[in-house]
């Protein structure tokens, strides 16, 4: 597997982040139907699925340098974007290992990792960088083991400690969320790190979820996928840097909503770690503006019924107020309200 | 969800190390690095003798930090209802054996300040993982451990790579209150025990004495102790098949034996996997999974320790 | 008493003793706490009842009060030094009850946690104002005693909206700005957390 990288691109300032034509027809559409509502969607992280992004373990592509870029830049300017309560020591070599093991396997022209004992020797291509180490001995990293990787991958991360019969987020690298802050909500039970969610508590999604990820086994891990909309290809939509992004959203009208919107599609996945217990969350971020969305059939015309139909509180939650309007007027002239096939896949070959 | 790879595991030493006890060291078949595991893990192994098929979970008393073993502990217990007796009559050094990935319910608690172990006999095996990480951490650790006299020098020799003011054997020769083991411990100690079904609930029902807060008890119990009972028959609706349950087997290893392979895991009514719906009859439930609302509701039961109560019972399997 | 509308929003119980306790320490942030409480007359579980006075000059110390060995403390900072090289000697089975504001309540929990008390080892009782400690969210300042549903932030001067979302480490709501998309696009400002 051989990934042809976008290094210049930007999330931020100038906003250069595009999709190649194979980026958009890769890219996790999240609407299997016609209707979007909360739901358990949980399903085995197995390597195969509707697009080649559920290939791998942690799906590498075009945008990693890029965004391995991005991240080193939020936490210069917030160093507490990367935090883990001190006891869960073992869930970080546990993360450490989990992702240098499947990034040598599944991308071993980017990535190698050479073990002799606990001497470790990891090599990254792309970013050009080459560290040997000792597995356990923290010293021996340039940052504790958890960041040391995490600064190395695509996409946020939190670590879930097991105990009291459930599950409580004691860690994470968070810089490219969906409005929810690791320094506020470290250290919450499963159920109060959701509060903010309208509709599905109330639908006993979470408590179905919590009663299954406290049986989630090692190497049986599962993925599901969130979405929402972000104006601009901004990786850092932090409550943090809330009056940075903000503004943004009035800046969308009925000319430019088709560049400035953006679709963004979490791709979480969950494992079981072995040494620690905790579970490893992660939350991929795909973006892709409306523009480029539209160029498949398919999913133009799905995207405008779900926008179409979606629940008020959803909207609200979402953020979404400001222009979902502007997106519908946009996509409807393209839908003819003919049925369309079952499943979120893109069924078109090129764009 | 799906039912985990398999590991292919060869045994590359087996010994005894008392009369009833076998120590035993397993390695990758293929020689590739064998899942990483934490303190309190457990490993299942499928076992054949003749047409009897065992699957028996053991506590992973040690792992090689290159991943290149497991170590496990199994006692000989008589009557054998499978799976013991077969490793001490013929596991020995080259056989391969079938094992699923590891799984862990019984894992320490990462923010206790001090860990108390209390174990009886076997019950050591999962106090030996933990013993091996806790010395890499912080907090504070003492192991209790009651034993046979007879078997003393056993459990001595298998404690000493510990420190010895972490460690206190105690013969059965000698008298000693577990309730003196369970006082005055700062607010962050947590309680672990692991033995035989009735020294657990003497060790936990003392701790509830003592005010302990049921937040810092953990204790684990392997097969055995719940299996047994009247035998009945199970009918398999969707496999169209009645399946006997003998007295001295468990519904799930009566349903395997009959070729069907239902999801499960800890085999012990910890871990929900083998969860499964009644269609018509009732179910005597010894799990320690299911709410006592859903034990009422008689609706699903776990098959790997609950049986029927009366003659018969329909399973949607 | 205060009513959660989202699930990070703690639930407080009445006061009561459990009974599984080896010993109850009760901290209130006021000396009537008390007052009117199921305490019972003869109990051999030990008690103990230490209580802020906020007076610089009452009498610092222990006493008898209502038949309750009671110790007094000059403020909660007082109190909350001295209970933390009290939990550092305490052992199993001891029981802490908190009672008084949310910010006295979850600064007792965080000394709890500290020395390893988990959450079925504390009680607490919600008692007085409703004001809130809100955390803003983009300069990680805290204001104390926040009434109205916009805050001024103590450190940015942002109006921040004060979200439902409780923090039981920082022991305060998040506290988001609220006209950040459109400058000065503030709803009307009124008392709701009296």
């Amino acid at each position: 597997m051989n990934v042809a990288f976008k290094p210049s691109e930007t999330f931020r300032d100038d906003f250069t982040y595009r999709n190649s034509d194979d980026g958009i027809l890769r890219f996790p559409f999240p609407f299997a139907e016609d209707k979007y509502m909360y739901s358990v969607n949980i399903e085995p992280h197995v390597p195969s699925g509707p697009s080649p992004a559920y290939e791998h373990t942690f799906d590498v592509d075009e945008h990693y340098i890029a965004e391995c870029r991005e991240r080193a830049i939020v936490l210069e300017q917030d160093p507490s974007r990367c935090k883990v309560l001190p006891h869960m020591m073992a869930a970080q070599w546990d993360t450490l290992e989990l992702i240098m093991e499947s990034l040598a396997r599944d991308y071993p022209r980017h990535f190698s990792l050479e073990r002799d004992g606990a001497q470790w020797s990891w090599i990254n291509r792309p970013l050009g960088i080459e560290q040997t180490f000792t597995f356990g001995d923290a010293s021996t990293l340039p940052f504790e083991p958890f960041e040391y990787i995490t600064r190395q991958a695509q996409g946020d991360f939190t670590l879930q400690d097991q105990r009291e019969n459930n599950l409580f987020v004691d860690g994470g690298m968070v810089t490219t969320q969906a409005d929810w802050s690791l320094e506020f909500d470290i250290g919450m039970t499963f159920h109060e790190w959701h509060a903010p969610v309208p509709l599905a508590h109330q639908i006993g999604v979470f408590d179905r979820a919590l009663k299954f990820l406290l049986r989630l086994q090692q190497e049986q891990p599962v993925r599901r996928l969130n979405w929402t909309m972000t104006v601009n290809p901004r990786l850092d939509t932090s409550p943090e840097n809330y009056p940075a992004w903000g503004p943004d959203r009035a800046t969308v009208d009925q000319e430019n909503v088709a560049q400035k919107v953006h679709l963004r599609v979490e791709l979480q996945t969950l494992f079981r770690l072995p040494r620690s217990n905790a579970i490893l969350f992660g939350v991929r971020c795909y973006l892709a503006s409306v523009e480029e969305l539209a160029r498949v059939t398919k999913w133009r015309k799905r995207l405008h019924r779900v926008l179409r139909d979606l629940p008020e509180e959803l909207e609200g939650y979402k953020g979404l107020n400001r222009y979902r309007g502007m997106v519908i007027n946009y996509l409807a002239p393209f839908d003819d309200g003919a049925p369309l096939s079952k499943g979120p896949q893109p069924d078109q070959a090129s764009v | 969800m799906n039912e985990a790879r398999t590991l292919t595991l060869r045994v590359q030493k087996a010994e005894l190390i008392s009369p009833s006890l076998k120590h035993v060291v397993l390695e990758s078949a293929d020689r590739s690095p064998l899942p990483s595991v934490g303190a309190g893990s457990h490993i299942r192994l499928s076992l054949r003798e003749n047409n009897k098929k065992f699957r028996n979970a053991y506590s992973i008393a040690a792992a090689a930090g290159d991943r290149s073993s497991y170590e496990i502990i199994v006692r000989r217990v008589e009557p054998s209802r499978g799976g013991s007796a077969f490793i001490h009559n013929t596991i020995d050094a080259g056989q391969t054996i079938e094992a699923s990935y590891p799984g862990n319910l019984f894992p320490p608690s990462f923010t206790a300040q001090k860990h108390l172990l209390i174990s009886a006999g076997i019950g050591i095996t999962p106090f030996l993982s933990y013993l091996s990480y806790l010395r890499q951490t912080r907090a504070e650790v003492r192991l209790h451990h009651f034993c046979r006299l007879d078997e003393l020098e056993t459990f001595r020799r298998l404690l000493l790579p510990f420190s010895a003011g972490e460690v206190h054997l105690h013969p059965n020769s000698t008298r000693i209150d577990v309730a003196n083991l369970l006082q005055s411990h700062p607010l962050g100690t947590h309680l672990y025990v692991c033995g035989p079904e009735k020294f657990m609930e003497t060790v936990l029902g003392a701790a509830k004495t003592l005010h302990w807060p049921g937040s810092k008890l953990h204790s684990e119990s392997f097969g055995g102790a719940h299996a047994g009972g009247a035998p009945f028959v199970a009918v398999l609706a969707r496999s169209g098949i009645e399946v006997k349950v003998g007295e001295d087997q468990t519904l799930l290893e009566a349903i395997e034996a009959a070729g069907v392979e239902p999801p499960s895991l800890c085999r012990g009514g910890a871990c929900g996997q083998c969860l499964t719906e009644i269609i018509d009859g009732i179910p005597e439930h010894r799990d320690h999974y299911l709410s006592p609302e859903e034990h009422k509701a008689g609706r699903a039961m776990m098959i790997c320790v609950s049986r029927a109560k009366g003659n018969r019972i329909t399973l949607d399997l | 008493m205060l009513t959660p509308t989202i699930p990070s929003r703690p639930r407080y119980s009445p006061f009561a003793l459990v009974p599984e306790a080896r010993a109850h320490l009760i901290v209130a942030e006021r000396s009537d706490a008390l007052e009117n409480q199921p305490i019972p007359a003869i109990d051999p579980t030990p008690l103990e009842f230490w209580a802020v006075s906020g007076d610089c000059r009452a009498p610092v110390g222990d006493s008898i009060l209502n038949g309750v060995h009671t110790s007094h403390f000059r403020s909660t900072f007082h109190l909350l030094s001295r209970l933390s090289y009290r939990l550092a000697i305490e052992t199993i089975g001891l029981h802490l009850y908190a009672i008084g504001t949310e910010p006295f309540i979850w600064d007792v929990v965080k000394l709890a946690k500290q020395f390893g008390m988990n959450s079925d080892e504390y009680h607490l009782t919600h008692r007085g104002s409703e004001k809130r400690r809100v955390y803003c969210i983009h300069c990680k300042t805290m204001t104390d005693d926040v009434t109205n549903n916009i805050a001024i932030c103590a450190g940015c001067g942002a109006s921040l909206l004060v979200r439902d979302h409780f923090s039981k480490r920082l022991a305060a709501f998040m506290g988001v700005q609220v006209d950040a998309e459109v400058a000065g696009e503030v709803p009307a400002i009124e008392e709701v957390y009296p």
